[in-house]
């Protein structure tokens, strides 16, 4: 039994060797591959949601994401992300009407100046039209469920739901 | 019970230390070379540096059978120049070290191994991931994903168990550096109970990321955050937030490390560090101590950075899981009784052969993950001057 469980022993530290040799070029990636194939995705507290629609303004469009709910005690209330798109196609005010939930009515209207500084602090006025969003005043960056901000060639404007 | 030292084992022979070596020299420069194409002069210097840096560290621990001393010049190089290499990646890609709130949107926060515990229960129940980075392999702020991260760490973890805490992690080299600034410790009563800090911290953690879906150890705890990046102080949480990291840091990595020549945030409060004990228990490399020869002085257990060692468990002849595999137990033991182990086989039967085996495997994840951040940190500095 002892030179068995030895035998094994060795064994067990010969595969390890060979886990350690084969780790950068074959182990790395198998798992990597295998850790991206789990079907697991960020929270869309930080990205957003996924898009479902996009609604074709001139010279720019705005995608409009799916309504984000936060879990259990997440600090955040729900919210809407629109997102303007090409940054450089937007004028330097934009006030934009917005049906959101694609009833065909307007729900909010954005309203943003696009500095031409691209580090420049972004604020954000949203009216609401559909008591379902809620409207914001002279918002910046402070918070991921009301907020305006550039992301590459983007701007992204999220929108409260109301509770 | 007076401790009969063992004369001093004569060094192993240069030739047959050279021999020894060989196998991590080629390894090496199969780690390095592919860097060589087309990266600058200072990249090549700093990549052919840190190869002859871990290969003669390498040799020393062949010469001299000695493990902990020449192993913690890599450790503390480590943790040293991690942060001089990231600090100055996120410097020159986003102006700042906080992470401002569109960067976390982008999926550009780049994921150390730290929340890897934290995510698991939230991945489990929702297939959520509640950390704002990148899943992609090539991903994250400098094309390092989460899956990326995940996959370094489950490739390390296999072949070392928790000897990532002593040949992976880039964050314990400043305090282990730290730890040996002393020549005596000034604190030596440490309550034994303070070994349970990280499983309080761990289960606290993972149960708070639960429920705020959050990484709560990365938004509110971790100490390393003082010398990587921290939470933009957009309002007073953000600006209590970097409070605790900036204290938690210079108590526990800085100051109780110089008081007690312990690695305190490690043995006391890092809660990877007790997911990562869990390891310990399927690997196949452990440190035992042979009873036969145990007096028992206990210099094993003050030697020990991470207390994994106490009066029950030396006198049981083993080590407490927390034990990280640092071999400062064995470098310490006048009478060999703290030896290399492999499970299965007899305690004290060939130890050499064990670490030998152990440490081939170790310093070869050493190489390929602690050299290339070791070189990453060497080439920011050399890019300044060369």
């Amino acid at each position: 039994m002892r030179t068995l469980m030895a035998k094994l022993g060795y064994t067990g530290a010969g595969l390890t060797l060979c886990a350690a040799v084969l780790a950068p070029f074959v182990l790395y990636g198998m798992f990597t591959k295998g850790f991206a194939s789990l079907g697991l995705h960020v929270d869309e507290m930080y990205s957003g949601g996924p898009k479902v629609r996009t609604v074709q303004a001139a010279g720019y469009t705005i995608d409009i994401h799916r309504q984000v709910s936060p879990h259990m005690w997440q600090r955040e209330k729900p919210f809407v992300q629109l997102d303007w798109k090409p940054v450089s196609a937007l004028p330097s005010h934009v006030s934009d009407l917005v049906d959101i939930d694609g009833d065909g009515q307007p729900d909010v209207r954005v309203t943003f100046d696009v500095p031409k500084d691209s580090k420049a602090p972004l604020r954000v006025n949203v009216d609401s039209l559909n008591p379902r969003y809620e409207a914001m005043w002279n918002v910046g960056r402070k918070k991921f469920s009301d907020l305006i901000v550039r992301v590459d060639d983007a701007i992204l404007v999220r929108v409260p739901v109301a509770q | 019970m007076a401790t009969k030292v063992l004369p001093a084992r004569e060094p192993r022979s240069v030739g047959r230390s050279l021999l020894l070596t060989l196998p991590i020299a080629l390894w090496s420069a199969l780690m390095f070379a592919p860097i060589f194409r087309g990266a600058s002069r200072p990249d090549r210097i700093a990549e052919a540096a840190t190869g002859i840096f871990m290969v003669v560290l390498f040799f020393m621990m062949m010469r001299t059978w000695s493990t902990y001393r020449w192993r913690r010049w890599f450790f503390v190089a480590m943790g040293l120049l991690f942060p001089v290499g990231f600090i100055h990646t996120v410097m020159v890609m986003r102006g700042t070290m906080g992470i401002p709130i569109e960067e976390m949107i982008a999926g550009r926060t780049p994921f150390c191994f730290l929340p890897i515990p934290l995510l698991i229960l939230p991945a489990a129940l929702t297939k959520t991931l509640v950390f704002p980075g990148s899943i992609l392999p090539n991903g994250g702020m400098s094309g390092g994903g989460m899956a990326a991260m995940a996959a370094l760490w489950l490739g390390i973890t296999i072949v070392v168990g928790k000897g990532w805490c002593s040949y992976a992690c880039f964050f314990g080299g400043i305090e282990e550096g730290m730890a040996s600034i002393p020549a005596k410790a000034k604190v030596r009563k440490i309550d034994p109970r303070w070994r349970y800090g990280p499983w309080a911290v761990l289960l606290a953690m993972v149960l708070l990321s639960l429920a705020l879906f959050e990484p709560a150890y990365c938004m509110w705890l971790c100490p390393f955050k003082a010398v990587s990046e921290y939470v933009a102080a957009r309002s007073t949480v953000g600006m209590i937030q970097n409070g605790i990291f900036i204290v938690l840091f210079a108590g526990l990595v800085i100051a109780l490390p110089l008081l007690t020549k312990k690695r305190t945030q490690c043995a006391f409060f890092c809660p990877f560090g007790a997911f990562q004990s869990l390891f310990n228990k399927t690997s196949v490399f452990d440190v035992k101590i042979d009873k036969t020869r145990c007096t028992p002085c206990v210099l094993c257990q003050k030697s020990c950075p991470t207390m994994a060692l106490t009066d029950e468990s030396i006198a049981k002849g083993e080590t407490l899981m927390s034990c990280m595999k640092c071999g400062a137990c064995v470098d310490a033991c006048p009478k060999d009784a703290a030896v290399w182990h492999i499970r299965g086989t007899e305690v004290a039967v060939k130890p050499e052969r064990a670490r030998l085996m152990f440490l081939y495997a170790a310093w070869a994840m050493a190489v390929m993950f602690g050299g290339r951040i070791i070189a990453g940190g060497l080439a920011t500095i050399l890019h300044l001057f060369v």
